[in-house]
Parts: C-alpha cells; structure tokens; sequence
C-alpha cells in the first residue's frame, strides 16, 4: 500500500498546484508577499537562536516588522477574495487603504522600537 | 533692621582671641594648683608654654571664686589639673563639670601623683585611665631606673619607652630618658580612643616602697606612665601620674639610667612636656577637611545627579594647622569611600602636596543614592568624618546603545519589510 | 620596775621627738647662681620698677654676681629721678634709696637732706604701719649714706607702731583695718629697729623688752611641715593680696634679725626654731621664680650673720653609697650659704639598718675632717655593715663653748641612707615534679647571672618548683622586695606569682592542677621571666630563663575566656583595602562578521519577492494615463514613499515629537491623495465591470 500512499500524495500535491493555479493574480501577489515576510521571519529566528536575544527590543521589532505586515496582508487576502460571501459589499479599494494605513502605524511603531 | 547692627557687634564680642575652629589652638588655660609655690616649682614649663602666646591664670583647686563657664560660654580654652591631693574642687567645679568641659571639645591636663585624692582618680577612670588602686603605690622600677646620689628607693625612673609618633613627640627624636617618679596607670586594651605615650620597662612594678608585696595589679609594659586620650570630638586628654615630670628640677638635671653606659646633660624632659603640651592644645596634628568637590572629568561644576557608568572626579581639600596657620596636609593614605550601606569603590587620593586630594573612578552600574564618605584616622591626628550624598539614576530610555552590529540583521528585515510593502502597493494596485 | 620603764619609754620618746627629721637641704650652692643669671633678665635695659631693681641687685649682690654697666646706669637714671621727683611717694624713695645704697650712684644733683626733712614731715603725720615703715626705712638709708639723720620724738613714733600690735605677737596695717597679718609684723619690727638707730636718745629698755616678748609670742604661732621645717602663715585670703608663706616667713626674718641688732640682750628664740626657717628656704631648692628666689635669697642673708642664732646645716650630698665601690659616708656642715662652720666634731650616734629590730650596727663614731675639702667622713666599709637602708643619727659639737651660743645645729639630726651592695643568688633551681608529688621528672640549676633558655614540658597533673637564697656580701639571708615569677603565653595572657620566702630560701610550688581555670585551659608555649629586685640591691635583674611547654585539658562548655590584649595602635589606624566594583559583564555579542553574514541574507527573500513577480508576469497596466489621476497616483506613492523615508529618518537621528509633527501634515495630505486616488482607481474598475 506505500504505492498508493505516495502516488495519493503526489495526486494531493498535483489537485493542490491545479486548484492554486486557479486563483485570481492579485491574491497571488498577495500570497507571494506572505511568504516573502515569513521567510523573512524565520531567518530572524534562526539568528536569534544562533547568537541569543542580545538586543531584545531590536529582535521583536524585526520579526514583529514581518508577522504583523504578513497578518495584515493575510487580512487584505481575505477582505479582497471574491469568493468570500462575508465581504460581498466592502469595496477592494477601501480594503487596501486600510491595509496601507495599518502597515504605515505599524512601521512607525517598529521604528520607535528598533532602537 | 536690628539684626543687621546686633549681629557685627556680635561678632566682635567673639573674635578676640579665642578657640575658634579658624584658629584651633588654645589661647586661655586655667591652672589649677593646690598650692601657689607650684608656680614657682614649675615656672620653666608655665613660661614656656607664656612664650607660645597662651594667657594662664592660677587658681588654687579650693578657691571658692573658680567658675569655667559663665552663662553657657566657656571662658577657657584648657584646664591644667596640676593639684593631685583636691578633694573637692571650689567654686561650680566637680567630675562632672571637669568631664562636661572635655565633652565641649576642650582639651585638658591632668597631673597626678602618689597624693592623689579619689576625685583625680575619678576624673582619669572616667578618661578611660585607671590609676593603680592602692593609695599608696607607686611606681618602682629596680632595673630602670635613675641613678641618684639622694634617691636610692628606685622610684625616680628614668623612661624611654616612648610611642612611635612623629604628631604627638615632635620629629625630632627624644634622646635623653625622661625623668618620673609618681604612680602608674593602665589603660583598658579595648579602649580605642586612649593611647600610651611613654611606658614603663618591663621590670616595673607598682607598688608602695615601704610595704611588702602583695600580688602586685600593674607590671611591666602595661604600666602607663603618660598617656593621652582623642575624644571622639578631638577633644585632647593629657593624663600622667607624676607632676614631678614638670618641675624645673626634672626638665634641668642630668638623667643617667642604671645599666646604660650613656649620662646625658639634661633629660628628656623638657623637650617631652613641650612636644606633648603643643599636641594636647591642639598646635599639632589638627587636620581640616574643606572644598569637598565632585565632578564629571573634565568638567568643573557640581551636577545634582549622576548616571550609572558615568566618569567622575572627586577631590577634598586637607589642610594641617601648624600653631599659627594652615599648611598643607600631606600623606599618601586618605582614601575616600562611595557608599551605599556598604562601600562600592574605595579608593587612595593622590595629592598635589598643596593640600588637594583628587581622584577619579567609573560610578558603579547599581543605581540608588550613594555618599562620598572620607573616614580618615590615624594616630594623634584629629579624626576626619565627611559625607556628602548623590544620587545616582539608571539609563534614560534614550541613552541605551543604537545600531548595535549584533542587530544589523534585525535592522535590514524591518527596512527589507518596509521596501517590500511599498513594491507591493504599487504592483498590487496597477496590476491587471 | 614598772616606773624605769615608764620613764625609759618616755625618756625614748622625748629623745625621738627632739630628733629633727631633715629633708633634702643642702646650702645655695652653683645651682642659685645660675638660676639668678637666668632669671634676672633685663628687658629692654632695665628690670623694671625700682622694687624689681632693688630685688635683681640686691639678690646679685648677696650672690657675688657681677652686674652689667649698663644695665646699671639705667637704673641709676630711675633713682636720681625719683629721688629729685618732689611727687615720689615714700615708698619710691625708700626703693630708690635702697637701689642707690647698692649701686652707690654718683650723683651730685641728690639732695639728701631735702629729702630726710620731707621724710620727717611724712613721719609725722603718718598713720598706718606702711607710712612709718618707708619713711623711717628711708630715713635709715640716709643716714647710712653718712649724712646727719635724727628723730626727734623717737618714742612717740616707736609708741605708735607698737599701737598696731596685736596680743598674738602680730601687727595690724592701720587702725581701722580689723584683721592682723605676719606680714605686718615683719614690716613692724624692721620699722622699729629703725626708730631705735635713728632716734636722738635712747629708747626706753622696756618697751624694748615689750617688742621682744612679741617676738618670741610671734614664733610661738610657726608653723611647721611634716619634714620638720617650719615657716610662717597667714590666713588666705583674695589673690590680688596674697603672699605666699616664703614672702610672709622672709619679711619677718628681716624684722626680727633687725630688731634683734639694734636690741640689747638676747631675744629669746630657741636655735631649733632658727634653724627650722632657715631649712625651709632652703627646702624651697632653686624658685622657679624671680620673686621668689630674691625672697629666698635675701632671708638666708639676714640669717647667715644674724644675733639670734646663726644656723649650720647639717646635710649629706648623698645618702645612697655603694659598698661595693668603697664609697664614703660624708657630712656637710655648713652656714646656709655653704661657708664652712667654725670647728666641731660630728658623730654618728647610731645607725639602725630598717631589717633589723632596732639594735644599732653602728654606734658612736665620730667622723674624720677633711681639712682640705671641709667635709667630714666616714669610711663605711671597713666597719663591715651589712647592705640594707639605714636610720642615720648625727650630732655635731662645736669646740669653742662660746660658739655654742651664737650659733644653732639643731642637736641630733636624723638621715635615711641606702647602702648598697650586690647581692649574690645561690643554689638556684627549677624542677618539675610528677603528680605523686617527689619523683622529679627535670631538674635544672640556674646561673641567674645571665639569661638562660631552658625548654621544659609539664602537663597539668605536675608541679612547677623554683628555688634559690640571696644572701648580702656579708652573708646574711636577705629578702628583696621584688620577688616574682612571670608566665608568658603565645597569646601575650600573662600570670605573675610572687615568691614566698621561708627563713634563708625563696621558694615557688606552682601545682598546675589547681591553675587549669586561672590559665584559661590555654595550652602551649609559655615564657618563663623571673624578677629579683630591691632598692639596695645593685644587681637587680629580669631573666628570661626559658619556656615551658604546657599540656592542659580541653576547656569545658562554660570555660571563662582569657582577658583580650591590646591591639597594636599602629595596626589599628592604617589605610582599608581598595575596593574596585565589579561590573556586571556585557552581554556575548556575535562576531561581526555572523551579523553582517545575516544582514545579506536577510535581504534574499525580498529578492526571492521581486523574482517571483516578474515569474507572476505582473504588469502596470492599471496605471492611469490621464494627467489628473497620473499626478495622484505618483504624489500617493511619493506619500507613501516619504513616510517610509520618514520613518527611516525618525530612526536614525529626529525624535518622536518631530516625527509625528511631520507626519500629521504627511499623514494629512496622505489622506486626502490617497482618497482621491483610490476613488478614482474604484470608478475605473467599476467602468471596466459595467461594460
């Protein structure tokens, strides 16, 4: 059965690449800008876990600076997604300058913590 | 509108010469004497001391007409007990006014000999000095003593056993023994303020010369024959048990102690009572600490307040009265202490030789409120005792380190995020 | 018989009462001289006022000092100024006088017998005792000057004076003063000796004899010290009028051997009481002062040549003689200024060592002369006595039966001498015994000559035992009085044990059982030191004889602490240990070159971004082409931009206040681009679905 199990991943992976395929350019873009932030993140953390949390407050910032711009990003994908019935009537535009507001207060936020 | 004449004429009632913490020497003594031939006996130390400047009055111990202090003010500077048998003091006078007078920071001597009457005894024990208890002791030393055609019970010793103290016997060295006869006294070994400025040999005993022994309580090094006491508030005891120490006969006569090969012309007395006499009232060995300064290095004004890790210069000014005015102070051991129930940094301050005493350190990173202390003590000099507090505050928010290289990392991902939402708007917004 | 024997014991105590004691006197000798040189010092020429010039000449004179010229002529000037003064009171032209009387100042300007008649003009109308004393005193130096001086109405002035005098042999100062003082008296009877030499006639013999009764009540109130000298006193009284005993004794001496001059017959004063003023002045030694030393001076020199009773002093230069160095016993008999006496003998009548139970060792041997040196001795050592102090008694006889009566040595004088010797310690030794009390377990003997440096051990179940007999040259047992034993502890707790003595030996048993508690369970090294000394013992000493090695029990719970010692003083007072702080130790950083490693790699997923979208194939073509909505879109994206470059700026050097207030307006204008951008975009898109 270690056949069909992997031959079951590989389809899984495959309707997964075909069903991606399918989703409009801009949430795309949006999900390209997630990943570019985690990542981002990730190589934060693993610094961290190199050299110790020496300064702490620089350290939260960074990766606060990636997860909270990634969120917000995730909040605008779903805010701008036509297929989500809740956010029928809120207009992209509107979405995207709340988006945009959001991001500026948390940079500023970071830049007052980054020290 | 008063106050402004009342206060001059004030001021001029109190200037003329008299103890002042300008001018730290005594200038009045009162003498207190049982019989006035005293003066007569001992006219070679009481003009001696006239020579210095000071002013001397004589009073019998009994005259009704004795009085130290009129309306709380003190109308002497020293009291000189040069009267061994009183039994009562005239006039105010008792212990107890004797000790009050001490307790004011005044300065005293206190002769005694084998007639001392239990008052003297009284006022020396309460000194921290205790005199042999038997009334009829004296000090007997068959090993040191000084040959004489007329004295042969060997109560007229000859000592040299002096303290080591350039401040309380003069720089220059005693050559000659000193001439005593009278009784000896111990002093308490736990009693800080009390020291032995000339000791018996250790073949002393004290004892009555008539009688025979019986276990005697006083031998040795541990008789005192003159000692001194620094009070707490430098006020200066001088207590001996031989007022023959300062008659004309003692500071004139040859002195040739038994066993010793060396005769000397004149004994080491007079230079003794004179050396000991300009540190008892205060010619000597008097320190003043003043201009207790600190500052940023580099800086000259005084802040209110330091930060932890800060670099501060600290310095004090030391000045040593000489008789007639202040020199300056010199010595390689006065350290000044940063303190905060218990000392952070203690350091020795160098000096310039002019007086000034200055070093520098790194405040220490725990934050509270500290005091430069300088405890300073040291033997026949007065002890020095100055704080001063500041407090010391931990890092502003805004002095921490920036752009630390261990953060450039953190630095680039919040600028990389930045640049990457501004491509972002633009793409997200145009992009069909 | 019960009445010989009250009378021998009364017999004893009239002979020990009629015994002066004498204290160390001795004549005026160079010491005095000396000191007068250094007292009478002239300050700025002179020695001040006419009575301290009087005083310094006078006591100079007496001492056969020289006297500076022009210390001399200056006070030669005082004196003829005074004296030709018409405003000098009496007193100053009595001091005057008496200066001049010294200084013999030729003077030819000195009217004498102007001043003798003012003197007389003052006599008369003269009213209290220091009128009379100065103007008669005067007048007497006048007339010893060589001019003619008589007083007229001598016995109204003598009457006078003597209305003063009191029942007790003192004098009052005027009539209206209530108390009497020896002083007084002094001055009374100098006055009136001189009455008696200047009057015209004779002075009636018995107010004489009256004067002379006085004299003798006078000395009836001396007092006297314990050392058997004998002075006179007055009651005490304000500072600024008191006269020491040594003033009031001096101004009476001069009164009465005045009065006694001019007097006939004898006054009747006992020798003793001569002599005892005269040790008095004597016992004072050297003043310290000049007053006083005049005084001393000047009594001495009315008693050296006086018609009493002159006195010799009988003293010893010294009363500690080595039998050892064959010193001699020597006796001074001397006037009070050190002349020699006239012929005598001195015997010593009995010498009574103090050990001994009142048997004498010496009795009556009479001393030899040296003519040469003036002094009489005694070869002690070939009479064989043994050390030990000595009860000296001597009685000097003068050969001529006449001087018997003119001069007073105070019959039998009694000295104190030490006779010292080297005492020689024998059969010295130091055992320990067991505890079974008689096996010894060491024995050591001892040459306490020196030092030793013997090392013992003891446990505390043994006994310590010291012997040894001193005995006296002449080998007698003899009992010093400094006899102990010192046991030192490492630890400076010292125990001392006075050894006893039985019959020739001195002996110590120290049983260290019964001492655990007293040593304070301290086991260990102690040094034994060993003290033997005595006033006639020449060879006193303090032997270290060795250490014993002490094993005591364990102390128990409630074991009494030893006593603390001294601290050394210079330990006590020195400079503290530095203290630096320690500070806490920085955090671990990285290196360097790790943290710029990431700074790159952090910037890969950015890379990682724009790559994937141009792999997304995005494109611009939303952008608008009209100038309106072209200029909003750009001023929206520089907005953004320049908040981002703003942030960036707040991080590197502005603070928060400045930032915001930059951003407000940016924020603003932000707002008002971006809703029109956004709205314009929304129409468009809108447009776009419509069609």
């Amino acid at each position: 059965m270690a056949k069909s199990s992997s031959t079951d991943a590989v389809t899984l992976i495959r309707s997964l690449r075909s069903a991606y395929a399918a989703t409009p350019t801009n949430l795309k873009i949006i999900d390209l800008y997630v990943v570019f932030a985690i990542a981002t993140a990730l190589i934060q953390v693993v610094y961290m876990g190199i050299v110790g949390s020496f300064p702490f407050n620089s350290f939260l910032s960074g990766l606060l600076s990636c997860v909270g711009t990634a969120v917000l990003a995730v909040c605008l994908r779903i805010q701008v997604n036509k297929e989500n019935k809740e956010f029928k009537d809120l207009a992209p535009e509107r979405a995207f300058a709340d988006f945009v507001l959001c991001n500026l207060v948390l940079h500023l936020v970071i830049m007052n913590f980054l020290g | 509108m008063a106050k402004k004449f009342f206060c001059p004429l004030l001021l001029l009632l109190l200037l003329p010469e008299s103890f002042s913490a300008d001018n730290p020497t005594d200038r009045r003594l009162l003498i207190l004497v049982d019989d006035l031939t005293i003066r007569s006996s001992h006219s070679l130390f009481f003009k001696s001391l006239e020579s210095r400047g000071y002013s001397l009055e004589f009073r019998l111990a009994d005259d009704p007409k004795i009085s130290l202090q009129r309306y709380g003010h003190y109308l002497y500077d020293g009291l000189v007990i040069f009267s061994p048998s009183v039994q009562r003091f005239g006039g105010s006078l008792d212990q107890a006014a004797v000790l009050d007078f001490v307790d004011a920071g005044h300065d005293l001597i206190l002769a005694a000999d084998s007639s001392a009457s239990d008052l003297i005894r009284g006022i020396a024990s309460d000194s921290g000095v205790d005199f042999d208890e038997d009334a009829e002791a004296v000090v007997i030393d068959h090993v040191s003593y000084a040959v004489s055609e007329t004295d042969g019970e060997h109560t007229l010793i000859a000592a040299d056993d002096f303290i080591q103290s350039d401040v309380i016997l003069g720089e220059k060295r005693i050559e000659a023994p000193v001439l005593f006869r009278g009784i000896g006294h111990s002093v308490n070994p736990s009693n800080t303020l009390a020291l032995k400025v000339l000791s018996a040999s250790p073949s002393a005993y004290s004892a009555s010369p008539r009688a025979k022994l019986s276990s005697p309580s006083l031998t040795g090094s541990t008789i005192a024959l003159v000692s001194v006491v620094q009070a707490r508030n430098n006020a200066r005891m001088l207590i001996t048990g031989s007022l023959d120490l300062f008659t004309n006969r003692f500071l004139r006569s040859s002195v040739w102690k038994a066993g010793s090969s060396n005769k000397y012309e004149k004994s080491g007395n007079e230079q003794f009572v004179t050396e000991i006499s300009k540190w008892v009232f205060h010619e000597r060995g008097h320190l003043k600490a003043v201009n207790m300064t600190h500052h940023f290095v580099g800086e000259k004004t005084e802040p209110a307040v330091y930060r932890i890790n800060d670099d501060l210069e600290y310095s004090i000014e030391i000045y040593e009265w000489s008789g007639t005015s202040w020199k300056p102070y010199v010595a390689d051991d006065v350290q000044v202490q940063f303190y905060m129930m218990s000392p952070y940094v203690l350091k020795t301050l160098s000096t310039n030789l002019m007086g000034l005493y200055s070093t520098s350190f790194k405040v220490p990173d725990v934050y509270g409120v500290f005091q430069f202390k300088v405890e300073y003590q040291r033997l026949g000099y007065t002890s020095l005792s100055l704080s001063k507090q500041i407090p010391v505050r931990p890092y502003r928010h805004n002095e921490y380190e920036r752009f630390i290289p261990a953060a450039f990392p953190y630095y680039g991902a919040s600028f990389s995020t930045m640049a990457g939402f501004f491509i972002f708007t633009i793409v997200y917004l145009y992009n069909k | 018989m019960p009445g010989r024997g009250i009378i021998i014991l009364l017999a004893l105590i009239w002979s020990s009462l009629s015994i002066c004691t004498a204290s160390v006197v001795r004549p005026i000798s160079e010491a005095h001289r000396s000191a007068a040189l250094e007292l009478f010092v002239p300050f700025d020429g002179s020695f001040g006022s006419l009575e301290d010039i009087y005083a310094a000449f006078r006591t100079l004179e007496i001492l056969g000092l020289e006297k500076t010229q022009d210390v001399s002529d200056v006070a030669c000037e005082s004196v003829v100024d005074k004296l030709g003064s018409p405003s000098s009171t009496a007193k100053d032209l009595f001091y005057a006088l008496k200066v001049n009387s010294i200084l013999r100042c030729q003077a030819e300007t000195i009217k004498f017998e102007e001043i003798a008649s003012k003197l007389q003009t003052v006599l008369k109308s003269a009213s209290s005792l220091p009128d009379f004393y100065y103007s008669i005193g005067s007048l007497l130096l006048i007339k010893n000057q060589g001019f003619e001086v008589l007083l007229s109405d001598a016995a109204g002035a003598f009457q006078s004076i003597k209305a003063f005098s009191q029942s007790d042999g003192r004098w009052r100062y005027d009539s209206s003063s209530a108390e009497s003082s020896t002083y007084a008296a002094g001055m009374a009877l100098e006055a009136l000796a001189g009455v008696v030499s200047i009057a015209d006639s004779e002075v009636d013999k018995s107010m004489i004899g009256v004067v002379k009764n006085d004299i003798v009540k006078l000395f009836d109130s001396i007092k006297s010290y314990s050392d058997g000298t004998l002075y006179f006193d007055d009651k005490y009284v304000h500072t600024n009028d008191y006269r020491s005993p040594l003033e009031i004794s001096a101004s009476v001496i001069r009164g009465v051997t005045a009065f006694a001059e001019v007097a006939s017959g004898r006054v009747n004063i006992p020798g003793n009481k001569v002599l005892g003023v005269a040790k008095f002045f004597l016992s004072l030694g050297v003043p310290g002062t000049s007053k006083d030393l005049f005084h001393q001076i000047e009594a001495l020199s009315c008693l050296e040549n006086n018609r009493i009773y002159i006195p010799l002093i009988i003293s010893l230069p010294a009363t500690v003689l080595s039998l050892t160095s064959r010193d001699q016993l020597k006796v001074d008999v001397t006037s009070v200024f050190g002349v020699p006496a006239p012929p005598l003998t001195v015997k010593l009548l009995q010498a009574i060592n103090s050990n001994s139970d009142g048997k004498p060792n010496i009795e009556n041997q009479e001393l030899y002369f040296d003519q040469e040196n003036s002094i009489h001795y005694l070869d002690i050592a070939s009479l064989k006595v043994d050390v030990g102090k000595y009860n000296l008694i001597f009685e000097a006889s003068l050969h001529d039966p006449v001087a018997e009566k003119k001069y007073a040595t105070g019959g039998r004088t009694s000295f104190s001498a030490f006779f010292t010797g080297s005492i020689q310690i024998d059969q010295a030794e130091l055992e320990i015994l067991n505890s079974d009390g008689d096996s010894i377990e060491t024995i050591e003997s001892l040459d306490l000559s020196k030092d030793s440096s013997l090392s013992l051990s003891a446990n505390h179940l043994q006994t310590f035992r010291l012997s040894f007999q001193p005995t006296t040259p002449l080998g007698h047992a003899f009992k010093p009085h400094q006899v102990f034993l010192k046991l030192r502890h490492e630890t400076n707790v010292e125990h001392i044990f006075l050894i006893e003595s039985s019959a020739r030996q001195y002996k110590l048993t120290l049983d260290f059982l019964g001492f655990v508690e007293k040593f304070y369970y301290l086991s260990g090294k102690y040094d034994i030191e060993l003290f033997v000394g005595d006033a006639i013992m020449e060879n006193s000493f303090l032997r270290t004889l060795g250490l014993v090695e002490l094993d005591l029990p364990e102390p128990p719970e409630k074991a009494p602490q030893a006593p603390p010692q001294p601290i050394d003083p210079y330990l006590r007072y020195g400079p503290k240990a530095e203290i630096r702080h320690i500070f806490r130790s920085p955090e671990k950083r990285p290196p360097k070159e790790l943290s710029l490693a990431f700074f790159a790699l952090i910037f890969l997923p950015l890379l990682g971004f724009l790559i994937g979208l141009v792999r997304l194939g995005v494109n611009l073509k939303l952008f608008p082409s009209s100038p309106g909505p072209v200029a909003f879109s750009l001023l929206f994206h520089t907005g953004i931009a320049s908040v981002l470059l703003l942030y960036g700026l707040f991080w590197l050097k502005l603070d928060l206040f400045t930032t915001l207030k930059i951003l407000s307006f940016l924020g603003i204008f932000l707002v008002f681009i971006g809703h029109q951008t956004l709205s314009r975009l929304a129409s468009t898109s809108a447009k776009v679905k419509s069609s």
